[in-house]
């Protein structure tokens, strides 16, 4: 055998090491003084030194389980798990790109205080330390309350990185008596169709790359396999969504699985995807269009009678007649009398037309088989109920979609009739019989973020596609119970279970209002240390403040689909910060993220900061963005995914352990600083609560005998890593083999080279469930489902309410309606699919009453989505992301590039009306809540235009151009010459998009981030930005892992640096 | 012996995953590549338009020109399985192999080119298959110990995330690469090699006929 030739210099490039210097000293160690070694002592020397623990890559949501491996305390590799049940041994880029980010010499590793102006042209920062940070911020936040009031501080979260999860964003804001919080996605990213889901049926959303969408990955998972389980799902439509960009190893992976065993799809999307490219039919749909091609489906269906005729009569709402002048269907105890409610209270009898008699008659909820023998309720009707001409929901759908035939959509949504036609085909009968449908993020961006998932859900829950093998909308791990155990099904929505209903805010759908104001006024006026089961919070007090911080958070007059996170409407809040009206907000505490980059029409916050909208910005994150180095006062350091511990992520029925590995610097888990400051501020104003506003209630904290933290708000972080740690050591016992664990050393020991440590729970046959709607519940009625009508409400009649009081979030005390020029359906909000105006949009013949107005000045429609390299505003910072996409890509159909006389490679500037200072009516089309008193000083121009790299493809239609968001932290580097940026506007598509016309989508005010009117022009590369692959190598890993030294603004470099990584940090 | 990438295209997304593998496996610099992916198309007239991904690295030839025409013998096919490699401390970087292999641009920097100039060390650079992990696998991993190297995979196979990349001798039929192959054979869907004059490359791409018609590069 020929010997590889190893000198030193090269052992060290075959170590498989990312930062070589990290590695050397154990590798070199192991040769020390041979110049030469043969591939077997390079062999021994790795298994010596290697060892490997499973973990969950935390590079996106996608929770892949990967192998770890450490030499001497250093992370050196990461990789795929190989039981992992959905990514199985995948592993995409940005998780294995984790390992420089880590390591990168942009880490921020110790508490960091502002000492210049705000801007990032000459940012200082200087190490304190975490003593000093904690009570600087509960300083300024006391000083606030104590100036304005509670209201004055807002929190956010958001923007990549799996760094705050939801039980904090929420709970954090209401510890401080505090009614905003809000995240970039949320209305933007996957809000609207869950809450849509929880609204319509109490399930689970179509969301795939958030884990929702399983069912068509039955049978791949090694349980599974051994079990003998196989996949039932034969046809599932990707609708906007793109699992092999958004989560490649996972989604992605299991999706090129799902195609191996022969499964079909269709692709809805304006990019030729690879899904796309690897479908059965492609539609590229026109950006912005989807709920006219969705009224496509629905009138092909309803039409041709395509739909499943039992679910459809007798769990949908479809058939109810509905009352013109509510909205709301009638009950048949206002048509027939009190006797005419022949089930309980808590599941109303409603109205339909008896197909058999051509007569409206009861229909009650029940058995099919039962109440088909009393009626056969016919879906499309309309008939005279009280003297008043009332159609059925079922025909109110058709008629709404009556104009979009497949020649108009055609013509509208560029969809051809003819694959449209086959895409309708394949969905209605799919082979096997049962499809599904996914919607990703796309629509959640766009005007219909509300209509999108109402019309798609619907389209599934028409067919029947309903907790059935081969379906989307399932309920995993919830086993069908026996007959007769189960009760009539309810549901607080989401956080309100956690946060609200132990005060008794929030409304119990599925109970009755008399069992829900029960709840309400048995919470006890006082706390009764006597009680045992009494908790001091538990009072009328905290009822009377959350219930006071979901009334006033800030956009709730008209965009109450947002109460579902408990999340504030970002133009709102921002308008907020620019006017102090309603109210004072003076201290920002962000959680994660990039805001600059992730934020919409992000000029308007950069202004609203700069221009001294807030007295003080805190913030966290494991790395310095723009956002730091433009506005943030102050820094916590937080810990990366590698140093983070925690026991239950997963996929599927799969637990992975995830141990913090390795510890940097002073980094410490996320809830770790919020729970400091709550602790600190609670200490600090402990005795001025007569002096503190709660709001703008007008009555002080001690006068409405609140204290902090107020109610069951954030009080359950961790202090330290330590206390995280023993916490998790619990839950790791749960693993099989690890039950007598008690210690982080037992554990790691335990964990070490164990490649099995996970947990399969529950085993799959008790995984994969179905029909759970169907057994008879206690009251002798099908389970059904947990809604008002105990139905899937296709016509979702939770929107007509919440439009309303605000039901069911905002209870007992209850919103005024809405304002009617902001409801999309007679002043409320539309409980079915429908076109809504776009605001921008190329020139489209017909459409008026669809687009708002064609602007020649900006002929081309922009939509983004999902590259392969970054997750959200993350990993601009990995050298090795960067090379391959060094910049920002932007797609155009050769026919409009030689329009513009573009080429690939070519730089082109873009702009949109955020670029030029259009004036908007601060009225809107549809009315509004904002009044844009100092936006009109900025003339609405938040920005200049962006730049990009032409990518010339056909995979877009002509006049389309798509592109992802961008930022570039190379603009701040020590090494650039010249004036520095913060680097979040020169290729920024968020400079461009639209959070700025008030026309949002009515139910979650979602701001228009795709599918929005631009034009192009030939440029060149923009000051400051890299696009070659050398010039990436200050991003490169550092064993002196410091907060930027190479950005040359810290004060002392030289004390900030740890030299050692310590493995455990032990 | 015929060790080799099969490639499955029907699954390929282009995600690049396998490239970022490569380049932390063998800790490569920044600009240096051992592999690259080509996007192929869309070719057609928009909508009815078709395209694949196709990742390219050194294709193992079994008529090496690079082995030929190397003036030190640095370029070689290893003696027990059939490998081709360059010895780094032989080679002298001057870039006769990127003249001589088809699938490499001559100067050694530019995209898709299999064989790389690094200029700080000025050697010439390729896939290597791996072979200090994998040189006795059959390609087939054992899961539950990843130091096993009877059965190890290059870190680009491992990691694939459309489970696209096999690994293996080719002349060995129960290899994972010569499974794949068998497998994709059954389902009739075709197998490609990217010609190349007398070179008679070993690497083998999959790709179906309904996904898209085979190109090869495609218009460079």
């Amino acid at each position: 055998m020929k010997p590889i030739q190893l000198t030193r210099r090269r052992l060290l490039q075959s170590a498989a090491v990312a930062g070589a210097a990290l590695a050397a000293g154990s590798l070199l160690s192991a040769c020390s003084s041979t110049e030469t070694a043969t591939k077997q002592e390079v062999e021994q020397a790795r298994q010596v030194e290697r060892a490997f623990y499973n973990s969950i890559c935390h590079g996106c949501i996608a929770s892949c389980p990967c192998r770890v491996y450490l030499e001497d305390g250093v992370v050196v590799k990461i990789e795929g798990h190989p039981d992992a049940p959905l990514s199985q041994r995948s592993l995409c880029m940005k998780g294995l790109n984790q390992l420089h980010t880590c390591y990168s010499p942009r880490r921020v590793l110790y508490p960091l205080k502002r000492t210049s102006a705000r801007g990032a042209e000459n940012a200082t920062f200087e190490r304190i330390s975490w003593d000093e940070a904690v009570d600087l911020a509960a300083t300024k936040i006391a000083e606030a309350f104590e100036k304005y009031s509670t209201y004055a501080l807002m929190v956010s979260t958001g923007g990549g990185g799996s760094y705050s999860r939801p039980s904090m964003t929420a709970s954090f804001p209401i510890s401080f008596g505090a009614a905003n919080f809000f995240e970039p996605g949320c209305a933007q990213c996957l809000l609207p169709r869950l809450a849509i889901a929880s609204y319509m049926y109490g399930g689970s959303c179509q969301s795939m790359a958030d884990g929702m969408v399983v069912e068509c990955f039955k049978g791949q998972s090694k349980a599974d396999q051994e079990a003998g389980i196989t996949g039932d799902t034969q046809m599932v439509v990707l609708w906007a969504t793109q699992p092999s960009a958004s989560s490649s190893a996972q989604a992605g992976r299991a999706m090129a699985e799902y195609r191996a065993r022969g499964g079909k799809t269709v692709v809805v999307d304006p990019k030729f995807t690879a899904d796309a490219a690897k479908a059965d039919v492609w539609l590229p749909v026109r950006p912005g269009s989807d709920p006219a091609l969705i009224l496509s489906w629905y009138r092909v269906i309803l039409d041709e009678k395509l739909y499943d005729e039992e679910f459809t009569k007798y769990f949908t709402n479809l058939p109810v007649l509905i009352n013109p002048d509510t909205n709301l269907p009638w009950l048949a105890t206002e048509v027939f009398g009190e006797e005419a409610q022949t089930t309980p209270a808590n599941t109303p009898v409603y109205v339909c037309v008896d197909e058999n008699t051509g007569e409206i008659a009861p229909l009650p909820f029940g058995d099919p088989a039962v109440v088909s023998q009393q009626v056969n309720p016919q879906v499309l009707a309309t008939a005279e109920v009280n003297g008043v001409m009332s159609r059925s929901a079922g025909q109110i759908y058709r008629d709404e979609a009556d104009p979009w035939t497949l020649e108009r959509v055609e013509e509208f949504c560029w969809v051809p009739a003819e694959s449209n036609r086959a895409a309708i085909d394949l969905y209605t009968n799919p082979p096997g019989g049962v499809a599904g449908i996914a919607q990703g993020v796309a629509p959640d961006m766009e005007e219909g973020s509300s209509q999108v998932p109402l019309g798609l859900m619907g389209l599934d829950m028409i067919m029947g596609y309903v907790n059935k093998p081969g379906a989307t909308l399932i309920q995993t791990g919830k086993p069908a119970a026996a007959d007769g155990e189960a009760s009539r099904p309810t549901v607080f929505l989401d956080y309100l279970e956690r946060f609200g209903a132990p005060v008794g805010v929030g409304y119990q759908i599925g109970a009755t209002e008399e069992e829900n104001r029960a709840r309400a006024d048995s919470v006890p006026e006082t706390y009764d240390p006597n009680d045992k089961e009494a908790k001091p919070y538990y009072t009328k007090a905290t009822q009377y403040a959350v219930n006071q911080l979901q009334l006033d958070r800030l956009g709730m007059t008209n965009h109450r689909g947002l109460y579902d996170w408990m999340a504030s409407h970002i133009p709102t809040v921002r308008e907020a910060v620019e006017t102090g009206d309603p109210y004072k907000l003076a201290v920002w505490f962000d959680l994660s993220g990039n805001k600059l980059a992730v934020l919409g029409s992000a000029g308007a916050w950069y202004n609203a900061v700069m221009d001294g909208g807030l007295d003080f910005v805190i913030s966290q994150h494991p790395i310095l963005t723009s956002f730091h180095m433009e506005l943030a006062d102050l820094v916590f350091p937080v810990e990366e995914w590698l140093e983070a511990t925690g026991a239950s992520d997963g996929q599927l029925n799969y637990a992975f352990p995830t141990p913090g590995v390795i510890h940097l610097g002073e980094t410490v888990p996320h809830t770790v600083a919020p729970q400091l400051v709550v602790d600190a501020l609670s200490e600090k104003v402990a005795d001025k609560l007569d002096k503190i506003m709660f709001g703008t209630t007008g009555q002080s904290m001690e006068e409405l005998g609140l204290s902090f933290p107020i109610g069951m708000g954030f009080t359950n972080g961790n202090r330290s890593e330590d206390e995280l740690w023993d916490r998790q050591i619990q839950k790791f016992s749960e693993f099989p083999g690890a039950e007598n664990i008690k210690t982080k050393e037992e554990f790691l020991d335990f964990a070490k080279n164990n490649s099995k440590f996970y947990l399969v729970s529950p085993p799959p046959e008790k995984y994969w469930t179905y029909g759970q709607h169907l057994p008879l519940a206690d009251d002798g009625l099908p389970v059904g489902f947990p809604t008002e009508s105990r139905k899937c409400e296709v016509y979702c009649t939770a929107l007509l309410k919440l439009s309303q009081t605000g039901w069911p979030h905002c209870y007992p005390r209850e919103n005024e309606p809405i304002d009617p020029r902001a409801g999309n359906w007679n002043g409320a909000y539309a409980p079915i699919c429908r076109v809504p105006e776009q605001k921008e949009a190329p020139d489209i013949p017909n459409s008026e009453g669809y687009i708002a107005a064609y602007d020649p000045d900006f002929p081309l429609a922009l939509t983004s989505g999902r590259v392969y390299h970054y997750h959200h505003g993350t990993m601009r910072h990995a050298p090795f992301a960067r090379e391959l996409y060094p910049a920002p890509f932007v797609s155009i159909n050769p026919e409009t590039a030689d329009e513009y006389g573009v080429e690939s490679g070519d730089w082109v500037e873009i702009s949109s009306r955020r670029t030029v200072g259009t004036d908007y009516d601060p009225q809107g089309t549809r009315g509004t809540e904002l009044s844009y008193a100092k936006s009109k000083e900025h003339n609405i121009k938040v920005g200049d235009p962006i730049h990009a790299i032409v990518k010339v493809s056909k995979e877009v239609a002509p006049k389309v151009l798509w592109m992802e968001r961008f930022w570039n932290p190379e603009c701040y580097d020590a090494t650039r010459e010249g004036k520095k940026t913060g680097g979040w506007q020169e290729c920024n598509v968020n400079v461009l998009t639209n959070a700025i016309d008030p026309n949002f989508n009515e139910v979650f005010g979602s701001y228009t981030n795709r599918g929005f009117a631009v034009n192009i022009k030939k440029s060149s590369r923009p000051d400051g930005v890299w696009i070659e692959p050398k010039e990436f190598e200050p991003f490169m890993p550092t064993a002196e892992n410091q907060v930027t030294p190479e950005v040359g603004v810290l004060r002392d470099n030289k004390d900030m640096r740890t030299d050692t990584v310590k493995f455990g940090g032990e | 012996m015929a060790r080799a990438l099969v490639v499955d295209l029907d699954r390929c997304s282009g995600c690049e995953a396998c490239v970022v593998s490569c380049k932390f496996q063998n800790n490569l610099d920044l600009g240096n590549y051992f592999s690259h992916v080509v996007e192929v198309g869309p070719t057609g007239e928009f909508p009815d338009i078709e395209r694949y991904w196709l990742p390219i690295q050194c294709q193992q030839c079994s008529n090496a020109p690079c082995v030929e025409i190397c003036p030190t013998g640095a370029s070689y096919r290893d003696s027990d399985n059939g490998a081709v490699l360059i010895d780094a401390d032989t080679c002298i970087g001057c870039k006769t192999c990127l003249s001589a292999c088809p699938y490499s641009d001559p100067t050694g920097a530019v995209k898709p080119s299999v064989r790389w100039f690094n200029e700080a060390e000025q050697i010439v650079q390729k896939c290597t298959l791996c072979n200090d992990l994998t040189a006795t696998s059959d390609g087939v991993e054992n899961d539950d110990d990843p130091f096993d190297s009877s059965h190890a995979v290059p870190p680009c196979v491992h990691n694939c995330t459309c489970g696209a990349r096999y690994f293996g001798d080719l002349d060995d039929p129960n290899s994972a690469a010569s499974q794949a192959l068998a497998k994709a054979e059954n389902e009739g869907r075709a197998i490609h090699s990217i010609e190349a004059e007398g070179a008679q490359p070993v690497a083998k791409y999959i790709l179906s006929a309904d996904i898209a018609t085979w190109q090869g590069l495609g218009e460079r």
